[in-house]
Formats: structure tokens, C-alpha cells, sequence
């Protein structure tokens, strides 16, 4: 490569010239501006809107990610449930307060604990105008419970003995052993997207990817997509909720975060999902729109890895856990969007035996590790290595959040002697440290989409938990807890769980979260809840004007 | 040319063509154990952050001979690229050639676009620069070079949008349009962001090798004999051409590396998005073949820029087919 020779004949003013515009541009480009200690103002409530009645064209919604396959039993990120809760339904689904309620099936009944007797709809249709048939959906069931088909949704039907269709307009489920929890996999959120087994077959199972689409019974079809760049969904009429207003919504798949910033400012983007924290105010300097923010059902904690040493030892874990400054972490890293987490389950997912509210105050009473050195100090005195150690600690790259956080947590370890080298890495990099036998000290980062109280701490602290945390007591309490039909006992249950998980320092909750979500005012959305974007959300999406 | 002479051309084609199936064989190994090397876990991946049975985990092990030697699964790959299979690309679940077939146009219609506007703009600057060194035009167009050259194409592509999709509402902020006129006015804002870079190393490239044609013997005698400034300059710039030739060549190559970036930050389906995604997935097969295409249009854009030198300069020619 040559370099320029003559750069000392370049005028002063021309070099300054140069010099700022390419700073300027660096500036541009590499900085995100540094949290600052100033609550975010979400505007939300400050936008009344009026649904005007009118039918919309179309939506644009810009992704912070592409997606490689659309059937959720094969890739079950949660941009993939965002996507595909409008094109596919389960049997069952949940309203805007979590609440059960039917999909493709009317009404269901449990003859005993380990049966279900879904009765479907008669009037359910696939979007090529196929009615759904019986066969259609114990297919879909059983295809979504097999490993080899379904590596992303199989997990949670490990649980299920059989399936099988006992009448023209009925299908029976069966589990191995009662599961209060069971339901709600019945659900796109949770397992199920049911297809068309003509279609399936068409494809030998290959469906979901750029050329085999997907087939679903949900108010949008799916008509494009190019992994990538977008998935185009056209409104149908054949789905039994009736006609949605959008006639179109476009995802585009726009990885980077100043270029997605720059398109809403275009006014090409009416939703992003997603917004990052460290941009927002510049996403609330776009005129004619409103930022939502709700609690989302996910959960940031670390997690110890205690095949590795010294995490083995529980004093180290307790040290850490001490170390974690939960309330500033949340005010003034995330600047408020977040609550700090007192537990592994979310309030919002003790809903309805519990207001979010008495939620809090229940999960408060289980043994908590506050913010303090001087009990952090102490735990690591009386553990294996009083002096200190050095560890590592990665975090994904589609969360800089939670890498704000690891550098807050590594300061002030370093006040005891614990040093820890934080670094960022691909998310897939990152998913593979989780309980590598490798990593001793990670983050665990998960959205829970069914909203089931037991999906993450079974996960974490249950059989098979990336902290090869051993103890038969918290596969009993599982258990236990699965075979009870009352709400609140079976909260109980998880609490005993929680309480395990608080006593060994097996997890250290930090944050549950809150998505950030872009609007132009010139759409609405009904019933916004934790649980819109995995549910039919493209149906109630509204023309809007601000009154 | 003479039938012995075009038997030696057919003969010298030949032999580079061998050398770049060599190289490729080569390189397909390397990929193929660097990915093997690489951190991350193609389970993980394929299962997400998800509870797993380790039945399940098994499973996928054994459906892509994750548990097989290294040779071997070498070897399985190998043996089906030699009959024409590519495999199965594990994060898309398609065939490999089909992901390829979808995701070629837009890069290649990047890169032509991108090579057009840098050949187009740099080498008659860097010719004019040349001619006039020492201007206030010479100067100017260092300065330009200069930031080319520093500014990271991230950076570029970053204030290209700023100033000509938001600023100046001339081009689309991110995607690849669909159609073909739809895709050129798509593809015209990051293909000047790719065009910067290796346009100013092309320039600067141009007007070294005019300066050092002008400053040479031939020039000052040519001169002397009272030729004319343009036939002069003709002379100098056909005795330039190999090394510009040359180094275009050797851009071509260089941006292939730059549409990784500028496709991520304009958001667009193409190849370059797809070889960083699949390493990060582990996508082992869409990996190996998408690095044997980068690497034979290498190949085969060297193979050309040689044959060049045939064409451009007698001495070559003389020496190369008279043998």
C-alpha cells in the first residue's frame, strides 16, 4: 500500500479540515455515549392515541437481528416468536393479563391430571383455505415434541406421554406425570405452531427456510423471505379471529444499531424492537413518535459454573453475589428500564395468583445477597482462595447492556482482591461458554416466552442446569410443584426452589427486564402487555392519529 | 500468433489453473481445521439458550459427526465436493448452492459497481495527479486519498448514510431493493463507501507508476526527439498499465474483504453477511464452500491480471511464447 507523499504540502486549514472530518466521522460511527445518571423518560403515557378506523397498507418493523429459519421447533430466538405470532397459533394462547384462553382449540378439558382433551375449532382454516383438521394437529404436536425436527421446542414435551385424535374435532394430550405448568406449552409461546402435515410432508420436514415457508392457520401468511433482509407477512382471510387492518407487515433485518436509528429517523421504520438503552434518547428525538416500555418477562443473573474451581466453593459465590449493586446497576446503567431482581421468576409470571406488586413483595422475602463489601470481603476471607483470584467473564454481543453491568460488577471485585477480565463476544460464542465446565463465572440471559413461573428457575436450578449444580431436592420440588392444580400452593413450591437456589448462592439474580419498543404515532397497537409480541400481535395493530 | 505460439499460451493457462486448484485444496483444509480450532459450539447453537437432554445433545452430535476424527470428517466433506456436492447448510436447512444462488447477486453487482466507480474515478486522478505534481489539483486529490484511506469503511458507510440518505434524501438508508433498477439505486451508496478505500491505495498506486514512467529515460528521449506532450504521455502511461493492472487487480481482492462490513451496516443479503454469520454458527459446509469461491475468484482474477502482462508488454510476450 503506498502512502501519501506529499501530505506536508497540504494547507494547515485543509488538514484541520480533514482531520475533524474524519474524527467526526470516527465519533460518528464508534461512540455510544456513556450512561449517564439520568432516568430515562419513557413518554408513553404522555401520547393519547385515537384509532382512526382506517386500513393501513403497511408496517414496517425493523429487527436488530435476521432470522435463518421460520419454524420455531428449528430456530427459537425471540425474534423468531416475534415474527411468527401472528402467521402461527398453538391450541391454546394468553390475553394481555396472561391469562389463558383458546387458540385453535374452543375449550379444554382435564378428566384427570395427566389428561387434556382440547376440542377444536370448526371453523379454523390454514392460509391456503384447508380447514384444520385433527390429524393436522396432533401432527404438528408430535413433530414438535421430536428432538431430531424440533431441537428448539422439544425440551418442553419431554413431559408429554402421547398425543392422539379422539374425535372429529378433538385431540388428547397425555403427560407422564402431572404438570401445572403444561398448558401453556400448548401455546405458540411455548411449543407449538401448528402446521399443515400436507405441507410438512411436501417438504420432508424442511420447512421454515427461504423457499418451503411456512404454513400456519394465524391472520398473516408469510409470502417472502430472504434471511437477511426481510420476511414480508400479507394479511389472509381465513383466520377465525377475523380480518386484521395492516394489510402488510415488512420485518427488516437491519443488524446495525446506527443504521436502524437512521432509517426510523428517515421515517422508513413505524416499530423497532428492541431499541438500545445507550440510544434512546436519540430514538425519542424522532418527531411524530413514542417509546413503549413493559416489563418483558426476561431474566439477567449470573451464573457459576461449580464444576469449575474455586466456583465450587459457596463462599466465592456469596462474595460475588454481594459484589452485584442491583439498584444502581438498574438506575443508572439501564437507565431505569429494568427492575432489580429479587429471584430467578419475573413477577409478572406469578400473574394472576399474584399482582405484579404482591408478586415483588413475596419473592423479597427469599433469602437476598444487597449490595455490601464488607459482607463480600468476608465471604471471600473465609473461602478456599482468601486472597483473591483471576477469572473470566464474557458477555454476548447483542447485549452491551449487560456489558455495562460486567464492568460495574468487575470494579468492584476488584476491591477484594477478585480480578476478572470482562470481554465481549459473538452471542453464539457466548451461548457456548453456558455451563462449558470452562467458564466459572457467566451471565445468564433469557427471555422466557410461555411467562410460566417455572421456565427459567427449573431451568437454572432443575435437572440438566448449566450450573452443574447437583441436588436431588430441586428435581423433587419440581416435581412436586408440577402436581399442583392451585396457583398459589404451586408458588409455594417455586419459592422453596428459589429459596435452594438463594441459600447456595447456585444463581445470582441482577435484573429482570424491560423491552424497549420504537412506535410511530401513526400506528397503535390494543392491549400492550409483556405478552403482545408472542401473541397475535399483527391483529391488533390500529391506524392512528394523535388526539 | 502462431500454432506453437497458441500451444504455449493453451500450456501457460493450463499450468496457473493447476497451481490455483492446488492453493484451493490447500485452503479448504485449513478452513475446515481453523473451524474445527474455533471457539463456540454448533449444539449450543442449534439448541439455543435452552434446557437440553443429554439424548438430545447426542443426537445432533452424531447427525453432523461432530464425534468423528477430524480426518474423517475431513474426508466426508471432501468426497462430496469431488462429486459436486456441497452439503447442506445446517443454520439455513438448505442446500448449500441454493444459499449461494441466493446470496451471489447482491455482492456481485457490489463488487462490479464498487471496481467500476474506483477504476473510473482513481486512475484518471492518479494520472492527472502525475502530470501535475505538485498542483494545487495533486494536492487536493492526496487530501481526498488521505481520507479514503484512514477512515475505516464502517465510519464511511456510517456518514454516507448520515449525508446522503438523511441529510440529502438522495439514496435508501439500508436493504437491497427488489428488481434489478431498484437494486443498482440500492447498491449505489455502499458501492461508493466500498469504492473509497481501495479507489485511494488505486490512485495513489496509478500515480506512482505514471510519476516513475515520466521521470524515466524513455520519457526524457522521447522528448528530445520533439514528440509531442500526448504522444509523450502515451508512452508513458502504456509502460504504467502493468503495474496499474496490477494493483487493480490486487483491490479486487481486497474488496471482497470490505463488503463483510459494508453489507452488515447497509443491511444487505449478501455473501459477505453470510461468511461472517456462518462462522460464528459453526455452519461448517457453507463455510468451506463460501471460502473456495472467495479464494477462486482470486484465483482466477490473478490468472487474468498475469495473462495481462501478455497482452501489454511485448518483452513479456517474447519472452513467455517464444520459448
Amino acid at each position: 500500500m503506498s502512502t501519501p507523499t506529499r501530505v506536508k504540502h497540504l494547507t494547515k486549514r485543509a488538514l484541520i479540515a480533514l482531520t475533524i472530518g474524519v474524527t467526526a466521522s470516527m465519533a460518528l460511527a464508534a461512540c455510544t455515549p456513556a450512561p449517564t445518571a439520568t432516568q430515562a423518560t419513557i413518554d408513553s403515557s404522555n401520547v393519547a392515541l385515537e384509532n382512526t378506523g382506517a386500513e393501513v397498507d403497511q408496517v414496517t418493523v425493523a429487527l436488530p437481528g435476521s432470522l435463518s429459519n421460520l419454524y420455531p421447533g428449528i430456530e427459537d430466538g425471540i425474534l423468531n416468536y416475534n415474527v411468527i405470532a401472528s402467521v402461527q397459533e398453538g391450541l391454546v394462547g394468553r390475553d394481555a393479563s396472561g391469562k389463558m384462553v383458546g387458540a385453535l382449540a374452543t375449550s379444554w378439558t382435564t378428566p384427570d391430571a395427566t389428561t387434556y382433551v382440547f376440542e377444536l375449532r370448526k371453523d379454523a382454516k390454514f392460509q391456503n383455505g384447508d380447514p384444520v383438521t385433527a390429524d393436522d394437529v396432533a401432527f404438528s404436536i408430535k413433530e414438535a415434541a421430536d428432538a431430531k425436527a424440533s431441537p428448539g421446542t422439544y425440551y418442553y414435551l419431554q413431559n408429554m406421554a402421547s398425543v392422539a385424535v379422539t374425535g372429529p374435532e378433538e385431540v388428547t394430550v397425555k403427560t407422564k406425570h402431572a404438570d401445572a405448568g403444561f398448558l401453556v406449552n400448548m401455546s405458540i409461546a411455548g411449543a407449538i405452531a401448528v402446521t399443515q402435515k400436507k405441507f410438512w410432508q411436501a417438504h420432508n420436514g424442511k420447512i421454515g427456510t427461504s423457499q418451503s415457508l411456512i404454513m400456519g392457520t394465524g391472520p398473516y401468511k408469510v409470502t417472502e423471505f430472504v434471511p437477511d433482509s426481510h420476511v414480508t407477512l400479507e394479511r389472509v382471510d381465513t383466520w377465525w379471529g377475523g380480518v386484521p387492518k395492516v394489510k402488510k407487515i415488512v420485518f427488516q433485518f437491519i443488524p446495525d444499531q446506527n443504521t436502524r436509528l437512521a432509517a426510523a429517523q428517515k421515517g422508513d421504520v413505524d416499530i423497532a424492537l428492541n431499541v438500545p438503552i445507550p440510544q434512546l434518547k436519540q430514538w425519542q428525538g424522532i418527531s411524530n413518535s413514542r417509546i413503549e416500555a413493559v416489563n418483558d418477562l426476561s431474566y439477567v443473573g449470573m451464573i457459576f459454573d461449580q464444576k469449575v474451581k474455586p466456583f465450587d466453593d459457596i463462599n466465592v459465590r456469596k462474595a460475588i453475589s454481594y459484589s452485584i449493586d442491583r439498584n444502581a446497576i438498574v438506575k443508572n446503567l439501564l437507565r431505569g428500564l429494568g427492575q432489580p431482581a429479587s429471584a430467578i421468576m419475573t413477577p409478572e409470571s406469578l400473574e394472576p395468583a399474584y399482582s405484579a406488586d404482591a408478586a415483588k413483595k413475596l419473592l423479597g422475602t427469599l433469602p437476598q445477597y444487597d449490595f455490601d463489601m464488607a459482607k463480600a470481603k468476608a465471604a471471600l476471607a473465609a473461602s478456599s482462595v482468601p486472597n483473591g483470584f483471576t477469572t473470566e467473564l464474557t458477555y454476548p454481543n447483542t447485549g452491551p447492556q449487560i456489558g455495562l453491568a460486567a464492568q460495574a460488577i468487575a470494579e468492584s471485585l476488584k476491591t477484594i482482591g477478585v480480578t476478572v477480565k470482562v470481554s465481549e463476544v459473538p452471542i453464539e460464542q457466548w451461548l457456548a461458554t453456558i455451563g462449558d465446565g470452562k467458564h466459572g463465572l457467566g451471565f445468564m440471559w433469557y427471555f422466557s416466552t410461555t411467562g410460566d413461573p417455572s421456565e427459567i428457575n427449573s431451568y437454572l436450578v432443575g435437572p440438566d442446569n448449566p450450573n452443574n449444580f447437583t441436588d436431588p431436592t430441586a428435581a423433587d420440588i419440581i416435581t412436586k410443584s408440577s402436581a399442583q392444580t392451585d396457583p398459589k400452593t404451586r408458588i409455594d413450591d417455586l419459592m422453596q426452589l428459589e429459596k435452594l437456589s438463594a441459600d447456595n448462592a447456585v444463581n445470582a439474580p441482577i435484573w429482570w427486564g424491560k423491552s424497549v419498543t420504537y412506535f410511530s404515532n401513526k400506528i397503535g397497537i390494543d392491549a400492550y402487555s409483556p405478552y403482545t409480541f408472542v401473541t397475535m400481535w399483527g391483529s391488533q395493530l390500529f391506524a392512528a392519529k394523535v388526539k | 500468433m502462431t500454432g506453437r505460439q497458441s500451444l504455449r499460451l493453451a500450456q501457460t493457462i493450463a499450468l496457473r489453473l493447476l497451481g490455483v486448484a492446488v492453493i484451493l485444496a490447500i485452503i479448504s483444509f485449513l478452513t475446515f481445521a481453523l473451524m474445527y480450532l474455533a471457539p463456540g459450539d454448533l449444539v449450543k447453537n442449534l439448541l439455543g439458550n435452552r434446557p437440553s437432554t443429554p439424548e438430545a445433545i447426542a443426537a445432533i452430535r452424531a447427525q453432523y459427526h461432530l464425534d468423528d476424527p477430524f480426518m474423517v470428517q475431513y474426508w466426508d466433506w471432501l468426497r462430496g465436493v469431488l462429486h459436486g456436492d456441497l452439503g447442506e447448510s445446517i443454520r439455513m436447512q438448505q442446500p448449500v448452492s441454493q444459499v449461494l444462488a441466493d446470496r451471489s447477486s447482491v455482492t456481485i453487482i457490489l463488487i462490479v459497481l464498487s471496481f467500476v466507480i474506483a477504476v473510473v474515478t482513481s486512475i484518471p486522478l492518479g494520472i492527472l495527479s502525475a502530470t501535475r505534481r505538485g498542483s494545487a489539483l495533486d494536492r487536493f486529490a492526496s487530501a481526498v486519498t488521505l481520507t479514503g484511506l484512514s477512515a475505516p469503511s464502517f465510519a464511511l458507510a456510517i456518514v454516507g448514510i448520515y449525508l446522503f440518505a438523511m441529510l440529502l434524501p438522495i439514496f435508501p438508508a439500508y436493504g437491497a431493493g427488489s428488481g434489478f433498477g431498484d437494486q443498482l439505486y440500492h447498491l449505489l451508496l455502499p458501492s461508493i463507501v466500498l469504492a473509497a478505500g481501495i479507489g485511494a491505495i488505486l490512485m495513489r498506486m496509478t500515480r506512482a507508476a505514471v510519476i516513475r514512467e515520466l521521470d524515466g529515460d524513455a520519457i526524457t528521449f522521447a522528448r528530445a526527439r520533439g514528440l509531442p506532450q500526448s504522444l509523450v504521455q502515451q508512452i508513458a502511461l502504456r509502460g504504467a498499465l502493468i503495474p496499474i493492472v496490477t494493483s487493480a487487480g490486487l483491490i479486487l481482492t481486497f474488496i471482497i474483504g470490505g463488503t463483510i462490513i459494508v453489507e452488515t451496516v447497509f443491511a444487505l443479503p449478501g455473501i459477505g453477511q453470510l461468511l461472517e454469520e456462518s462462522v460464528l454458527f459453526k455452519d461448517l459446509p457453507t463455510v468451506q464452500a463460501l471460502t473456495l469461491l472467495v479464494a477462486a475468484a482470486i484465483g482466477i482474477v490473478t490468472v487474468i491480471v498475469d495473462l495481462s502482462y501478455l497482452l501489454f508488454d511485448p518483452r513479456v510476450r517474447a519472452r513467455e511464447l517464444s520459448r
